[in-house]
């Protein structure tokens, strides 16, 4: 009788210790196999939690104003303050529990939160090294600059690029429309929802035809490969035959006559410089681009996008010589577009733009300083510096005399990109004092109009501002 | 094992527990000596009772004590780290736990005089569960708690120990009536009546706890372990379906009649159509779980407040979330070791009284486990029961203690007895 039992009883036990011994199974899967999944979960709180007791790190820009930082309201949890605002707010980005980071808060986000190592595999070992507050940034820029470039550009959609030709450090970025950082997760809806797409980064981002900005560099292939010199002249008779159905004509309708290669920058003469890339061919003008950097990425903390060069190798006459001219399917960034200037402010010479000038601790140790490297060596010094020239000369008699400052030698282009979008993109990119340059910018309106009009006076406020 | 070995594992459970408080107090940046020595008081107790078994020739199984140790050691551990201000509470509850168990572990050396007054202990538990019923407070939103002047009690927790020690003797005395009695009706097998009748009134309890206290949990646990005791008595597997069956019906009705029921079934098959919502509290016992990973992320390094009802229910995800699946998964080794320690101290029974009691407490505490550890890591729907020992509440530690007790005692081969 008691055997019987005890045959149950070991059944029982059997299967309940079984269910017990699958149950452990399943905990082991829960944790250690859906652990990174359930750890990472959007809705799970605990890195926001985690990030909200730490003293997320400060952004500076090069003169110590603070651009971002961290503070403590009445309950005791950690508020993000921008005291830039929208001015900065796609260099300094954001940073939001709901919607992720951006900008330096996203390229920085291990250094500033302090959890430059969140290995969840370590365990407990890991508060170790878990820091009470973050580290600080500080970037090149200038705040100064910035909401002089942000209330120059005005309400409308563009973008301005400053950087230090002689080191590669920012100086400003500014890009509208642009959105509070502050108050994002609020705005949220608004922000994706807005057609004018406040969220990108236009001076980093926006792809844009560069049109007669181009010109420069297309000079200065011209004179590298001995195409032309600067006694050779053109005539431009105001449109330009190519092939049997093909006509390139000049924006105002005019002719400009006979033209050497300084008088055809100044005007920015179409003919002349369609028949430029012409006589370049299509191997040297993509051998131009790749000297510039167009074909190499930045990589670094300036999340940018890729230029779009058009397919050389097939592009048909009439559209080598509308890439002459900066149309065809050529997309460039006003980033970009800065860098090239700045090859004609640096003797050739392309310098890495950086953001960011070095990582601070909370007491105020240095723990990382970044400086200049560089990027490509674009062009010689002796073609760089009649490019400069003739850029100097577009400012002073030609195009871009609305970027004049008294007093100061300026470099310029002008630019009036055609686009499928409506009116023409206004660009102009340039550089002062232009023999002893400190800044190299970028600036182009949407849809603003022609380049001289619209885009060269913002240039001529944010230069001026740099150099007074 | 010798006794030398007893207090060598006691003396690790109270290790544990005392580099435990510290390491909370230390990740508080304070350090109370009141807990530290409240923690120490209680290791000495743990060797005390011991020394008072040992001393009095008590032959019980060696290994239960420092189970039960370390298992409060980490209660208290992850109540003073989630509740501060309840950990001294839950201490004493602890130490009067510890006399509970010595008191039990003696006086059911002699269990067979217990089973004389079967039908008394059997009254008292329903008593206690329908005074439950009736004049039951609403606590922490399970309306099993009654309030006796200033001690607040759940009767359902002792009630669950009268009741198996009811089955027990009742089911011993008529094992023959069920194993052979029965009335055929073609294949269909009926048992008759009156061995019907405890399943059949322990069902209706069952089904008064669903419907009056919306005790899921409880309901689960008693209709489980009688229906198992049943079979163990009759040895006829039989019984297991019609309890599995009366189970269904019962489960069926009550999902079909009742909204909460339904909203924890539905959230159990899909929580994350409701991840902020209904299934909040299992979606973040899920996050705390899957967040503590392996090794874990440390005592005071987690964020287990983020889950509701966290000291009590779902203190077992704490562990996972501060402890890692090393701390989760030793306790579960803990639960284990005992659940086969009390079904041991059941094979080795010399009488079918005392197999089936312990028989049926191993039932109990292994059941009490896979329904709230099942519960908070969604391998079941998730019903409101403590994690004995761990969770927070005086009485589930004491009822724990005595059922442990109760083992331990009949644990004991004596002479006497065979």
């Amino acid at each position: 009788m008691l055997d019987n039992l005890r045959g149950a009883v070991r059944r029982t036990a059997f299967v309940l210790l079984g269910l017990l011994a699958v149950l452990f199974l399943y905990l082991s899967y829960i944790q250690a196999v859906e652990g990174d999944y359930l750890a990472g979960h959007s809705l799970n709180r605990r890195t926001a939690a985690a990030a909200a007791k730490v003293e997320r790190g400060a952004i500076y820009d090069r003169r110590g104003e603070k651009l971002a930082y961290s503070e403590q309201d009445a309950s005791g949890r950690y508020v993000r303050h921008y005291p830039y605002g929208a001015m900065a707010a796609h260099v300094v980005g954001y940073t939001s529990p709901r919607y992720g980071q951006s900008g330096i808060e996203s390229a920085f986000n291990g250094e500033l939160s302090g959890m430059t190592n969140p290995e969840r595999r370590f365990g407990p070992i890991t508060s170790l090294w878990r820091a009470k507050a973050g580290n600080s940034v500080t970037l090149t820029l200038d705040g100064d600059l910035q909401a002089t470039a942000y209330k120059a550009l005005g309400r409308r959609r563009g973008a301005v690029v400053a950087i230090a030709p002689r080191s590669g450090a920012v100086l400003a970025m500014v890009s509208r429309p642009a959105f509070e950082p502050e108050t994002l997760d609020d705005d949220w809806q608004a922000i994706v929802g807005a057609a004018d797409s406040p969220l990108l980064n236009r001076a980093a981002q926006g792809l844009y035809p560069p049109g007669s900005t181009l010109k420069v560099m297309v000079a200065e292939a011209a004179l590298a490969e001995k195409i032309t010199d600067k006694r050779k002249t053109y005539t431009c008779e105001g449109t330009l035959k190519i092939g049997p159905d093909y006509v390139l004509g000049e924006s105002s309708g005019r002719a400009h006559g006979k033209v050497d290669l300084e008088e055809a920058l100044a005007v920015s003469c179409n003919v002349t410089f369609g028949r430029l890339a012409l006589e370049l061919g299509r191997s040297r003008m993509a051998k131009t681009f790749d000297r510039y950097g167009f074909t190499r990425p930045l990589g670094g903390e300036i999340a940018e996008t890729a230029s779009r060069l058009p397919d050389f190798s097939r592009l048909g006459d009439g559209d080598l010589a509308q890439t002459g001219i900066g149309q065809s399917s050529l997309l460039v960034t006003p980033l970009r577009m800065a860098m090239l200037a700045a090859a004609f402010a640096n003797g050739g010479i392309i310098l890495k733009p950086y953001l960011a000038a070095g990582v601070t601790a909370p007491d105020g140790t240095a723990l990382k300083k970044f400086g200049s490297s560089e990027f490509v060596a674009a062009a010689s010094a002796a073609t760089a510096a009649e490019v400069n020239g003739m850029m100097q000369t577009v400012v002073r008699e030609g195009t871009g005399y609305a970027a004049r400052i008294g007093g100061v030698k300026v470099a310029g282009k002008t630019g009036t990109a055609e686009n499928p979008h409506g009116e023409p993109h206004a660009w102009f990119i340039g550089f002062a004092p232009a023999d002893e340059p400190v800044i190299a910018v970028a600036v182009i309106v949407e849809n603003g109009g022609g380049g001289g009009d619209v885009a060269a006076p913002i240039a001529r406020q944010v230069m001026a501002r740099a150099l007074r | 094992m010798d006794t030398r070995r007893e207090c060598a594992l006691l003396l690790l459970a109270g290790a544990v527990l005392l580099a435990g408080v510290l390491s909370v107090e230390l990740a508080g940046g304070t350090v109370d000596y009141q807990a530290l020595g409240v923690a120490a008081g209680l290791t000495l107790a743990w060797l005390l009772a011991a020394f008072t078994l040992r001393r009095a020739g008590h032959g019980g199984d060696g290994l239960l004590l420092p189970l039960a140790a370390v298992l409060t050691a980490l209660g208290l551990i992850m109540v003073l780290r989630l509740k501060p201000e309840l950990y001294f509470v839950q201490a004493l509850w602890a130490a009067i736990g510890l006399a509970a168990f010595l008191a039990a572990a003696f006086l059911f050396r002699r269990a067979e005089r217990w089973s004389e007054y079967k039908y008394f202990w059997g009254l008292a538990g329903i008593v206690l569960l329908l005074a439950t019923a009736l004049f039951g407070v609403d606590i922490g939103g399970n309306r099993n708690w009654l309030i006796l002047g200033p001690v607040h009690f759940q009767p359902s927790e002792f009630a669950k120990l009268l009741i198996v020690l009811f089955l027990a003797a009742y089911l011993s005395e008529r094992r023959e009536v069920l194993t052979f009695a029965t009335r055929s009706f073609g294949p269909f097998v009926l048992p008759q009546p009156r061995v019907m009748a405890p399943l059949l009134a322990v069902w209706g309890l069952a089904m008064l706890m669903l419907v009056a206290q919306r005790d899921l949990g409880a309901a689960l646990l008693y209709f489980g372990t009688a229906t198992i005791m049943i079979y163990l008595a009759s040895g006829r597997a039989g019984y297991l379906w019609w309890g599995t069956g009366m189970f269904a019906v019962g489960a069926a009705l009550a999902y079909a009649l009742y909204p909460h029921v339904r909203v924890r079934i539905d959230i159990w098959l899909d929580p994350w159509t409701d991840p902020s919502g209904k299934a909040y509290q299992i979606v973040q016992s899920l996050f705390a779980l899957g967040s503590g990973g392996v090794l874990g992320s440390g005592l005071g390094y987690g964020f287990p407040r983020l889950i509701p009802e966290v000291h009590t229910d779902f203190i077992f995800a704490a562990i996972g979330e501060e402890l890692g699946l090393a701390g989760a998964g030793a306790v579960m080794m803990l639960y284990i070791l005992m659940v086969y320690r009390a079904f041991r101290v059941a094979l080795l029974a010399p009488t079918p009284f005392r197999a089936l009691l312990a028989g049926g407490l191993a039932v109990l505490l292994a059941l009490q486990v896979l329904v709230i550890v099942g519960g908070v890591t969604k391998f079941l729907p998730l019903t409101g029961v403590t994690l004995p020992l761990v969770s927070y509440g005086g009485s589930s530690v004491v009822a724990t203690f005595i059922l442990l007790g109760m083992v331990l005692a009949m644990s004991e081969r004596r002479p006497a007895d065979a």
